[in-house]
C-alpha cells in the first residue's frame, strides 16, 4: 500500500524551499569568498609583513652601518693619522660618549703601542677604561677571526666578561701599520638593544618577529627560550621540520622570501617573511600565524554567515506571515466547502480581499454555492418527478407483464401444444412482446413482435398490439388480415410513428396446419424431432405502422408431430459479446443445433442461458423475447 | 675531612668534570639526580670545570678528590712521577674528527697540505698530532678555543671537532654532512679513548672502596641515562639552563646518543681501561710528546690485575 505523504503547510513548504535555495547560495558564496579573497588577503598580509620587516631592517641596518662607519673612521684615524695611544683613546672615549648605540669599545693595539689591550665603556654616565689582563682574548672570535682573515668581522652574540658582562655583538676590524696588522679595534652593540628593536610588540602586533645570525642562530625572538639556544637548523632537527632547515639555509644565504612552516615547532603553522640585513650576514623575519592571516577572511565569512541567517529568518518570517494571510482565508473557505459538502448550503462563504486570486476564489465559491443550491433544488424536484414516473413505470411494467400469457404446461389446456415464453426487457418496461391465445377451439394464434425503440412509447405500442390482436382475431382469423388490421391501427394511432416487426401464426390444432405472416421480423426456426433445424426466412411485408393498407401475404406449412417452433426477436441475434460482435443468425443456429432439450421450457431457458453466456461482460443491452412451442410432441404426457 | 658537612655518613667526594654541563656527563648528573651516589654512600659535590692543568694542580693540592682527564693527558701528567691513577675509564673511544669544507677544495687528506688547522689549545691533541705526522701532512696549526665560528668564517680551513659536540654545532649552523670532508681519527688506528676518572695514588690507597663505589655509581647513572634518554636530556637541559649555557634538545639528544657508543661500545666494556688502549696511548706519548719515563699499566691503573 503506498504511503500517504504527510501534508505540509504552505508556509512550511515555502520556507523549506527558500531555505534550500539560500543554503546553496550560502555555500556557493562562502566558497567563492574563501577562494577569491584568501589569496588577496594573504597577498595583502604578506605585503604588510614585508613592509614591517623592511622597516625594522632599515632601523637595525642604520645602527649597524653607523657603528661600522664609526669603526672604519677610527681605523682610518689610527692607521693614517698616526695618533698616539693616548690621543686615540680620547677619540674613542668621545665616540663612546656621543653615540649611545655603542655599548663598549675594545682596543687591542699591543703590537703597536705595547700598551695593554683595554676595553672602554660608560656605566651610569661615567667613563670606564679597563685593561685586559687575561690573554685568552686572543682566542676569542672577535680577535682571532679578523686577525687571521685581515677583514672586518661582525661577531655572533657573545658575552664580554672584560667589559660590562652583557651579551653583545661586535664589529671588529684590524688596524694596520706598514701593511701589517698592528692591533684590533672592536665596537660592541648590546644585543638587548637590537632585540628590543626587533621584538618591539608595538611594531609587531601581528606576529613573532625574529633575528637570526649568520649561522642561523636565533638571536632575537619573543620566546626567550629560543634566543641563543636554538638555530633554525636545530629547531628543524628537534621538530623534524624540513621547512625550517630550508628557511635557515635561505636566511643565512642572504635571500628573502616567504615560506610556510608546518604546525609543530615554535613557528607553528605560520607564514614567515624574511629578508637579510645589508650590513652583516644576519637576517630578520616575521612569523605570522596562519589563523591571524585568515582572521579577516574568517571575519568576513562570519559576517556573511550572520547576514545570511538574519536574511533567512527575516524572509522566513515574512513568508510565514504572508502564507498565513493566504492560508487562513483558504482554510476558512475549505471549512465552508466542507459545510456545504455536508449539506449546509446556506453556510456563510468568507470573503477575502487579501489578493486577487483569493477574491476570485471566494467569488467562485459563492457562485458555486448559489448554483449548487439551485441545482440541488432542481434535482430534488426532478427526482421527485422521476420517482413518480418511475413508480408509474413500475406499475406499467407490472401491467405489461400481466398482459403476456403466463407460462403453463399446456396453454388453455390444449393437450397437443406446449409453449414457453420469456420476455426480458432491457429496462423496466420493454417494447418486445409475445402473446398467444385461442381464436376458437381449433385455432391457436401466437405472435412475437418487436417495437422499434425502448421505454414507455415502445411499451405503449406493445400494449396496443397485445390488446388489439386478441380482440380482432375472431373477426379476421387469418394471419395476414390480423396483421393488416394491426398495421392500419398503428398507422392511425401511433403518434411517435414507431414501426413494429411481427411474426404471427395461426395453428389449426386438429390438422397441424400453420398459417403465418412475417412482417419484417426475424425468421422462424422449426426444430424437428430428429433435431434438424428448418429456418423460414421469408417475410410477407415490411414492418408495421409505417405505411397504411399494406398488402401482407402469408404462408402455410404443415407441422409434423413433434415440431418445435422457436420464435424470437432481434434482441437474441443482436446480442453482443465483449468484442462487440453480434451473435447473429449463425450463432443462434449453432446454439439451437446443440440443444438437447425435449420441452419448450428447456429449449427457451437453454437458449437464453447460452445467449447470456455469449453476451457476458458486454454493456450492450436489448429487450430479449423468446417463444418456444411444440406440436404434438411424442414426449407430451411422458414428461408432464 | 671527607665526612659530609651535613653530618651524614656519606663520603664527600669533590669531583670536577672536564667541561661545562652537557650530555657528555649525563650519567654523572643522572647518578646525582637519582640518588645513586647516595646509595653507594657517596656525597658527590660537583666542582666547576677547570682546564686540565688547573685540575691537576687542584688534585695535587687536595682541593678536589676526583678529576676528569683524557687518557693521553693523564699519561703525560705522570711524565715525571706517578701523579694520578686511573680509577675508571668512561670513554672507550676517541671522538676527535677533523673537518674541512669541500667548498674550500678539501676532499682528501692530501688537500690538508698548506692549509690552516684550528686545533684546541688547552687539551692534549696527541692523536691529531700523530695523524698529521704519520700522514706527513704540512698544515699550519692555529690554536683555538671552543668556537667553531673561526671555521665557519673561513679563518681556518680545517678544524678539530668532537663527534658528539662541535661536529653537531656545524650541522646546526646549516652545514650538511655532504658539504664536509670528515676525517674520523678512530678510522686511522688512533682510537685512544678520551676521559676517565683520576685520583691521587694516595687517595686510592686510602679509599679504594670509595673509588670503586664512585665508578660503579657513575656506571649505574649512565645505564639509567641510556635507558631513559628523554629524562636524561631533560635533566641536562635544565642544568644547562640554570648555568646560563646555550643549549637545545636536538644537540643534547645527539650528544647522549653518541655517548652511548663511547661509554658502552659493548656491555662488557663499561668503565674499564683496556691494556691495549693504554699501550697505544703510551706509545703515542713516547713518539709525539717526548715521554721518556717508563710508565707501567699496573702503576697507572690500579685495577690492572683485576
Amino acid at each position: 500500500m503506498p504511503q500517504i505523504k504527510e501534508e505540509r503547510s504552505l508556509a512550511y513548504q515555502l520556507i523549506s524551499f527558500i531555505f534550500s535555495v539560500m543554503l546553496v547560495i550560502f555555500f556557493g558564496s562562502i566558497i567563492v569568498t574563501r577562494v577569491l579573497y584568501s589569496r588577496v588577503m594573504l597577498d595583502s598580509q604578506l605585503d604588510n609583513m614585508r613592509h614591517l620587516v623592511h622597516e625594522r631592517i632599515y632601523l637595525i641596518d642604520g645602527i649597524l652601518e653607523k657603528v661600522e662607519a664609526l669603526a672604519r673612521t677610527s681605523q682610518d684615524l689610527a692607521t693614517n693619522h698616526r695618533l698616539d695611544s693616548a690621543e686615540f683613546d680620547r677619540y674613542l672615549q668621545n665616540l663612546l660618549t656621543d653615540n649611545s648605540q655603542i655599548h663598549s669599545i675594545c682596543l687591542a693595539d699591543q703590537f703597536k703601542s705595547k700598551a695593554a689591550p683595554r676595553v672602554m665603556y660608560t656605566l651610569r654616565h661615567r667613563f670606564h677604561k679597563r685593561e685586559i689582563k687575561n690573554m685568552d682574548y686572543r682566542y676569542q672570535d672577535w680577535f682571532q677571526i679578523p686577525y687571521i682573515t685581515g677583514k672586518a668581522y661582525w661577531t655572533e652574540p657573545w658575552v664580554d666578561h672584560e667589559g660590562k658582562g652583557e651579551m653583545v655583538i661586535s664589529y671588529s676590524l684590524p688596524l694596520y701599520e706598514s701593511g701589517l696588522i698592528s692591533g684590533l679595534l672592536r665596537f660592541d652593540i648590546e644585543l638587548k638593544y637590537l632585540q628590543g628593536l626587533i621584538t618591539d610588540r608595538s611594531y609587531f602586533k601581528i606576529g613573532d618577529s625574529f633575528l637570526v645570525s649568520s649561522t642561523g642562530t636565533i638571536v632575537a625572538h619573543p620566546d626567550q627560550r629560543l634566543v641563543m639556544n636554538q638555530s633554525l637548523f636545530s629547531l628543524a632537527q628537534e621538530y623534524n621540520q624540513d621547512a625550517l632547515a630550508k628557511l635557515g639555509a635561505a636566511m643565512t644565504s642572504g635571500e628573502n622570501g616567504f615560506v610556510k612552516i608546518g604546525s609543530s615547532s615554535p613557528f607553528r603553522d605560520s607564514w614567515v617573511y624574511y629578508q637579510p640585513l645589508s650590513s652583516n650576514l644576519w637576517s630578520a623575519g616575521i612569523a605570522i600565524d596562519q589563523t591571524y592571516l585568515m582572521q579577516e577572511i574568517n571575519l568576513i565569512l562570519l559576517i556573511q554567515t550572520i547576514a545570511y541567517i538574519i536574511m533567512f529568518l527575516t524572509i522566513s518570517l515574512l513568508i510565514y506571515v504572508r502564507a498565513m494571510s493566504v492560508s487562513r482565508p483558504l482554510k476558512a473557505l475549505a471549512e465552508a466547502a466542507d459545510r456545504i459538502g455536508s449539506g449546509d448550503f446556506n453556510s456563510q462563504i468568507p470573503q477575502s480581499r487579501s489578493s486577487h486570486e483569493l477574491a476570485t476564489l471566494s467569488h467562485s465559491f459563492t457562485t458555486m454555492q448559489t448554483s449548487l443550491k439551485e441545482y440541488i433544488n432542481t434535482l430534488r424536484i426532478t427526482t421527485e418527478e422521476k420517482n413518480k414516473i418511475r413508480g408509474d413505470v413500475i406499475y406499467a411494467s407490472e401491467i405489461q407483464t400481466k398482459l403476456i400469457p403466463s407460462n403453463t404446461a399446456h396453454p388453455f389446456g390444449i393437450r397437443d401444444i406446449r409453449a414457453h415464453g420469456i420476455l426480458e426487457p432491457a429496462g423496466d418496461i420493454g417494447g418486445d412482446l409475445y402473446h398467444y391465445f385461442l381464436i376458437d377451439e381449433d385455432h391457436f394464434c401466437f405472435v412475437v413482435a418487436d417495437v422499434l425503440g425502448k421505454g414507455i412509447v415502445a411499451a405503449m405500442a406493445m400494449t396496443m398490439v397485445s390488446t388489439l390482436l386478441p380482440s380482432i382475431a375472431p373477426y379476421y382469423k387469418r394471419s395476414s388480415a390480423m396483421l393488416g388490421e394491426l398495421n392500419n391501427f398503428l398507422c392511425r394511432n401511433n403518434i411517435e410513428s414507431n414501426f413494429v416487426t411481427a411474426f404471427l401464426g395461426v395453428l389449426e390444432i386438429s390438422t397441424g396446419k400453420l398459417e403465418y405472416s412475417n412482417c419484417g421480423h426475424v425468421p422462424l426456426f422449426i426444430r424437428k424431432l430428429d433435431k434438424s433445424l428448418h429456418t423460414y426466412r421469408e417475410t410477407h411485408s415490411t414492418a408495421l405502422g409505417v405505411f397504411e393498407n399494406l398488402d401482407i401475404g402469408c404462408d402455410t406449412i404443415q407441422l409434423d408431430i413433434g415440431d418445435e417452433l422457436i420464435l424470437f426477436t432481434d434482441g437474441i441475434t443482436e446480442a453482443m459479446n465483449v468484442r462487440d460482435e453480434f451473435l447473429g443468425m449463425k450463432g443462434l443456429e449453432k446454439i439451437v443445433n446443440n440443444l438437447r432439450s425435449t420441452s419448450p421450457e428447456d429449449t427457451a431457458k437453454n437458449i437464453l442461458n447460452d445467449v447470456h453466456n455469449y453476451a457476458r461482460g458486454s454493456s450492450h443491452k436489448d429487450d430479449i423475447t423468446l417463444l418456444v412451442l411444440d406440436y404434438k410432441h411424442p414426449g407430451i404426457g411422458i414428461y408432464d | 675531612m671527607h665526612q659530609g658537612a651535613s653530618g651524614s655518613d656519606r663520603f664527600e667526594i669533590r669531583f670536577s668534570p672536564k667541561w661545562h654541563p652537557q650530555a657528555q656527563f649525563a650519567g654523572i648528573y643522572m647518578a646525582i639526580e637519582k640518588g645513586i651516589y647516595d646509595q653507594y654512600g657517596l656525597d658527590v659535590i660537583l666542582a666547576e670545570p677547570f682546564s686540565s692543568e688547573e685540575a691537576l694542580t687542584k688534585l695535587d693540592l687536595g682541593e678536589i678528590d676526583i678529576g676528569h682527564f683524557d687518557l693521553s693527558q693523564a699519561i703525560l701528567a705522570n711524565r715525571d712521577s706517578s701523579h694520578i691513577v686511573n680509577i675508571g675509564q668512561i670513554s672507550q673511544k676517541n671522538s676527535v674528527m677533523l673537518v674541512g669544507k669541500r667548498s674550500r677544495g678539501i676532499s682528501s687528506i692530501r688537500d690538508f697540505n698548506n692549509k690552516k688547522l684550528g686545533i684546541w689549545r688547552r687539551t692534549s691533541h696527541i692523536v691529531t698530532e700523530a695523524f698529521i705526522k704519520e700522514n706527513s701532512i704540512n698544515i699550519q696549526q692555529i690554536p683555538i678555543d671552543w668556537s667553531v665560528n673561526i671555521f665557519i668564517q673561513d679563518a681556518v680551513d680545517v678544524i678539530n671537532v668532537m663527534r658528539y659536540n662541535e661536529y653537531y654545532q656545524l650541522l646546526q649552523a646549516g652545514f650538511s654532512e655532504e658539504e664536509l670532508f670528515i676525517v674520523d681519527l678512530c678510522d686511522w688506528d688512533l682510537d685512544i679513548p678520551d676521559e676517565g676518572f683520576y685520583v691521587r695514588p694516595a687517595f686510592f690507597r686510602e679509599h679504594p672502596e670509595v673509588c670503586r663505589s664512585f665508578l660503579q655509581a657513575t656506571i649505574d647513572g649512565w645505564l639509567y641515562a641510556f635507558s631513559h634518554p628523554d629524562e636524561a636530556v631533560d635533566l641536562v637541559l635544565r642544568i644547562m639552563q640554570d648555568a646560563n649555557i646555550r643549549a637545545n634538545r636536538a644537540h643534547q639528544s645527539w650528544m647522549l646518543e653518541k655517548m652511548k657508543d663511547i661509554v658502552m661500545p659493548s656491555a662488557s666494556e663499561i668503565g674499564i681501561l683496556k691494556r691495549e688502549d693504554f699501550d697505544k696511548a703510551l706509545d703515542l706519548s713516547v713518539k709525539y710528546s717526548n715521554l721518556d719515563r717508563k710508565i707501567s699499566f699496573e702503576e697507572f691503573y690500579p685495577y690492572a690485575a683485576d
